[in-house]
């Protein structure tokens, strides 16, 4: 992995990292991709993909009436709020 | 004191609940391996009043006045709840998950919440933002993890029973080198409502306590029926405490076909030898299978699990709740934030998520992975057409030191090369002590069909009645 595709990766991510952390990031993920490159030596032909060890079927709650206004509770637990938005720094110029 | 003797003098009136909590909490106060990262002690005292004053309610239910602590990772109404890490050292959970509820009405009262890896990913409870946690028969080595921190409260008699959270041997692993007994149940049987997120598709709850008895009262307690977790079963729970009583005859064993070349240690490897001897004693049969694609687990592993931590680990972002780096742009806030509010394994496990999945690379790792999994599913469901239980050692070693330096980067990943299977495939699987060396404890374990927790009790809890293992303290 060179150092552009790092920096868009970390980026994708969305996690900071100073240019001279590079080398040591690099080094720690190459050799988990070691670890996970053995997978081309096993033969995997017409093997199904398995996302989930149990067949899952669709769940629907029943249609009943519940109080789903908690606003306050959830406000309360922000970093900063007003009484109804979590605030953030300016999105727009 | 194992968990029956203390259920039982609560039941008999001979030790109050409120007793059993203050001798718990003073031992907590008193602990010295950073085990905890929450002490309870007002609402324990209460809580424990509440169920002392309703004796008749409480008295016959499955956890009735024993003191409990829970692993940092289900979420606690009104009560910190930090998963290991800074990202959330200031986070108020504002509901409860279900099987910390499920425990409070099961009679218990939690005193305590442990210490664990940073949102469970570490094998050594090193990672934790909140420091290492000591093996109680050791304080230099590592308790295991990630559920360090509850096998250590247990093994340390400090509670007769935690919960932990297995997501490649999270709970095994700690169980193994603590010296105590815990169990991964079959993916789906435990609600994973309001339990932080770190691989959605492998994460289970389980029981740690002494021995198989503590282990199944607790999952007595812990597994229901949750609308509120889709992958929950629907399946009837049997009750686990009765199906120790139960005879289910001989069994057959399976053991791994040349399992000594996986670099497991010769005192593991004693033990091991020595419990199939033990098995043999109680009527089972050993059959040798053939299992070469067990270590092929391992690679599937890391790359499922921190795809999903990658996808799981994005609501961190410092706007909604937990830690916030103040910066001037949105860009900036979600950078820095997630930089700070993270340590360095659970961003590098992120950062890999983020590669497998991203354009390009999504074939040759996640797909790639997923079919693995489908290979390991598939095997073992060959092998339970022949046996009805498969039978190894838990870890590769036993708790080895903190800081340890490894020549191969990838040592400690590969600790759980024997219990990750299990996860992958969902199956259930308890790990429970069976030897020692060194000063220090063996673990064993076996891996069950799906929803055979009883038979696995079952049988472990046969094992504990022949064997002392896990009655040993340090």
């Amino acid at each position: 992995m060179n150092k552009i595709e790092l920096k868009n990766l970390l980026f994708l991510a969305r996690i900071h990292a100073e240019e001279k952390e590079y080398p040591e990031i690099t080094k720690k993920l190459t050799n988990t991709f070691n670890l996970i490159d053995e997978m081309n030596n096993l033969d995997l032909k017409d093997l199904e993909p398995l996302n989930n060890p149990l067949e899952l079927k669709n769940v629907s709650r029943t249609d009943k009436e519940r109080n789903r206004n908690q606003k306050d509770k959830f406000l309360d637990q922000s970093p900063e709020s007003d009484d109804d938005h979590f605030m953030v720094p300016k999105i727009i110029e | 004191m194992n968990f029956k003797e203390q259920r039982e003098n609560f039941r008999n009136k001979k030790i109050s609940a409120k007793e059993a909590v203050q001798e718990a909490l003073s031992k907590v106060e008193n602990d010295k391996l950073n085990i905890f990262i929450s002490n309870l002690r007002d609402s324990a005292e209460k809580r424990a009043e509440e169920i002392d004053s309703n004796f008749e309610k409480y008295k016959d239910k499955p956890l009735s006045g024993v003191p409990i602590a829970h692993k940092d990772i289900f979420c606690t109404e009104n009560i910190q709840t930090t998963c290991g890490s800074k990202m959330l050292s200031n986070f108020v959970p504002p509901y409860s998950s279900t099987v910390t509820k499920n425990c409070d009405e099961a009679g218990s009262v939690m005193i305590a919440k442990t210490n664990m890896d940073e949102f469970a990913m570490g094998s050594s409870n090193e990672t934790s933002f909140f420091g290492p946690v000591g093996n109680p028969w050791n304080d230099s080595l590592v308790p295991g993890g990630s559920s360090g921190g509850s096998a250590a409260c247990v093994a340390a008699n400090i509670t007769s029973i935690s919960t932990g959270t297995d997501t490649g041997g999270s709970i095994r692993q700690p169980a193994a080198l603590c010296g105590i007994t815990g169990m991964k149940p079959t993916y789906g049987l435990v609600s994973r409502w309001g339990m932080i997120a770190f691989c959605s598709s492998m994460d289970q709850a389980g029981p740690f306590a002494r021995d198989a008895f503590g282990c199944a009262a607790l999952l007595d307690a812990m597994a229901s029926y949750d609308a509120k977790d889709s992958t929950c079963s629907k399946r009837e729970v049997v009750n686990f405490e009765n199906a120790l009583a139960k005879d289910f005859g001989t069994l057959n064993i399976g053991i791994i076909k040349n399992i000594e070349e996986l670099g497991i240690n010769n005192d593991v490897l004693e033990a091991y030898e020595h419990s199939k001897s033990v098995l043999q004693q109680l009527g089972h049969t050993i059959k040798e299978i053939d299992f070469s694609e067990l270590s092929s687990g391992i690679c599937s592993y890391y790359v499922i699990a921190p795809a999903e931590c990658s996808s799981n680990l994005s609501r961190f972002d410092g706007v909604k709740y937990g830690y916030r780096s103040d910066q001037n742009n949105i860009s900036e806030l979600y950078m820095k934030t997630r930089s700070e509010g993270f340590g360095d394994e659970v961003k590098k496990r992120i950062l890999i998520g983020t590669h497998v999945l991203s354009a390009g690379f999504y074939d040759a790792y996640y797909l790639k992975a997923q079919q693995v999994r489908r290979m390991m599913k598939n095997k073992f469901e060959d092998i339970f057409k022949d046996v009805d239980l498969i039978f190894m050692p838990t870890t590769l070693d036993q708790a080895f030191e903190k800081n340890r330096k490894d020549s191969d980067p990838n040592r400690m990943y590969k600790e759980d090369l024997l219990t990750i299977p299990a996860n992958l495939a969902g199956l259930p699987a308890i790990s429970f002590p069976n030897g020692f060396k060194n000063n220090l404890p063996i673990g064993g374990q076996f891996v069950g069909n799906y929803f055979k927790e009883d038979l696995l009790l079952n049988t472990a809890n046969k094992i504990q009645e022949v064997t002392d293992w896990h009655k040993m303290t340090p």
